[in-house]
């Protein structure tokens, strides 16, 4: 118990400070960029940058965020371009993330139908203005439930990084495993520590559900 | 851009069946923990209707603590915590017991949102022409859910295909463990993780166009 005091737990909060840093700031890359694609992917007449969008989603949404981190962090570094490896994590988690906001943002886009372009079109708004004054406001607010969502799995898939050598969660167990082999005691610690991330997260979205309506499936 | 590929060209012979090998065991701890992670989750998701509430909490319990904890901090726990009160795995019964757990959840998410769908008259209707509980659920009931939730149970293998690729981290001989020793070996890290995430892309981005022309279709049917 005391060992457990005042050595696991510490080190376990330490990494968890590491954990919140690269979901926030890979969250924010994903947010932002997915908006920005989503909002693109809207201009139906541009067949080469709605191809270009596609190609970006499925390539990150289909392969194991993993081998992205792999690629990043080791893979470039042998043709010279070298990231460490939290600055890697928060890229490579962000660009994935933004794969699956673009997602979440367009189903959001399309859960409100034609009807508010045609609107927005006969008071004689740009299509620029229409999705900025009357689209994007509105699939915000349906895309927010399923954010919530994806940011307990992005907390959760932050422990992956441990894999590229940033200090979260996972690394510090690892670390504290090799020098006292409470293997049991360490390794439940670290999920209750997510555990205890993830449980106010759950309720957040649980609330959102509630105040926005339904799931929409993203 | 030509060099590139001429590494490729050169190197196929020697990666190409080593990755084809270690491709064999990440579709089988997938396949594997997938079949375990429907059966716990129809499970769950039938318990999750029951009329007990102990019954109802224990899987609500279930439910949060594996859509809580990362699935590499489930497999650690099981590969490398367990041993210490004497429970031991190896690596790859480890990766599918972890898989299939943490994915059951999910799955029993997608099964109650299925079961929810069929009307309780089916139920009343079948008990009533004489079918068994277990009769009624397998020949009545299940063959309707499965049409309605085939989409997000594909999208559900693809996350757990992808989620395989941790079992790396354990030391099973997967994909991205059988990259590394690669990697290691031919000082060719980009060329090789690169294969690898792309092995998985043949895989997973058909399952993924399947799925959402299933889900587009369902739709259609609905409306």
């Amino acid at each position: 118990m005391e060992f457990w005091l005042s050595t696991i737990m510490p080190g376990l909060l330490t990494g968890a400070v590491v954990t919140v840093s690269v979901t926030v700031a890979s969250l924010l890359i994903a947010v932002t960029l997915g908006f920005g694609l989503a909002v693109l992917r809207q201009f139906p007449r541009v067949r080469l940058l709605n191809f270009a969008i596609d190609a970006y989603v499925e390539f990150f949404r289909n392969i194991p965020a993993l081998s992205h981190l792999f690629i990043l962090y080791f893979g470039l570094a042998a043709v010279g371009i070298k990231i460490t490896s939290i600055p890697a994590a928060i890229i490579g988690l962000g660009l994935i993330g933004a794969a699956v906001t673009c997602d979440i943002y367009r189903s959001g886009f399309l859960a409100l139908g034609i009807g508010q372009v045609e609107a927005a079109r006969a008071v004689g708004m740009t299509p620029v203005q229409t999705i900025r004054f009357i689209l994007s406001p509105q699939a915000i607010r349906v895309a927010l439930p399923p954010l919530g969502n994806y940011a307990l799995q992005l907390m959760k898939d932050t422990s992956i990084v441990s894999a590229i050598a940033a200090p979260e969660i996972m690394f510090y167990a690892r670390s504290m495993v090799t020098s006292s082999f409470q293997t049991t005691l360490i390794y439940s610690s670290a999920a209750m520590v997510y555990l205890l991330m993830s449980l106010p997260l759950a309720y957040a979205v649980t609330r959102l559900e509630h105040r926005f309506g339904g799931k929409a499936n993203a | 851009m030509l060099e590139f590929l001429d590494v490729y060209a050169r190197h196929a012979d020697q990666w190409g069946p080593r990755l084809a090998d270690a491709a064999v065991v990440s579709a089988r701890i997938s396949i594997l923990g997938f079949m375990l992670a429907t059966v716990v989750g129809l499970i769950l998701g039938l318990a999750q209707e029951a009329s007990s509430r102990i019954v109802r909490t224990v899987v609500r319990g279930y439910i949060v603590f594996f859509r809580g904890v990362p699935v590499l901090a489930i497999l650690f726990l099981i590969y490398f915590g367990l041993p210490g009160v004497g429970i031991v795995f190896d690596a790859e019964p480890a990766a599918v017991v972890g898989l299939g757990l943490a994915f059951a959840a999910q799955m029993a998410e997608v099964f109650r949102a299925g079961l929810g769908a069929i009307p309780r008259g089916q139920w009343e209707a079948a008990m009533s022409a004489g079918f068994r509980p277990a009769q009624t659920l397998f020949l009545i009931i299940l063959p309707q859910v499965v049409r309605i939730i085939a989409a997000p149970v594909i999208v559900t293998f693809v996350a757990l295909l992808k989620d395989s690729s941790l079992a790396s981290l354990i030391t099973v001989n997967e994909l991205v463990l059988e990259g590394r020793a690669l990697a290691t070996e031919y000082f060719l890290p980009l060329h090789i993780y690169i294969w690898v995430g792309a092995m998985y892309f043949l895989i997973a981005f058909p399952l993924s166009m399947l799925a959402k022309y299933l889900a587009k279709r369902a739709r259609g049917a609905r409306a």
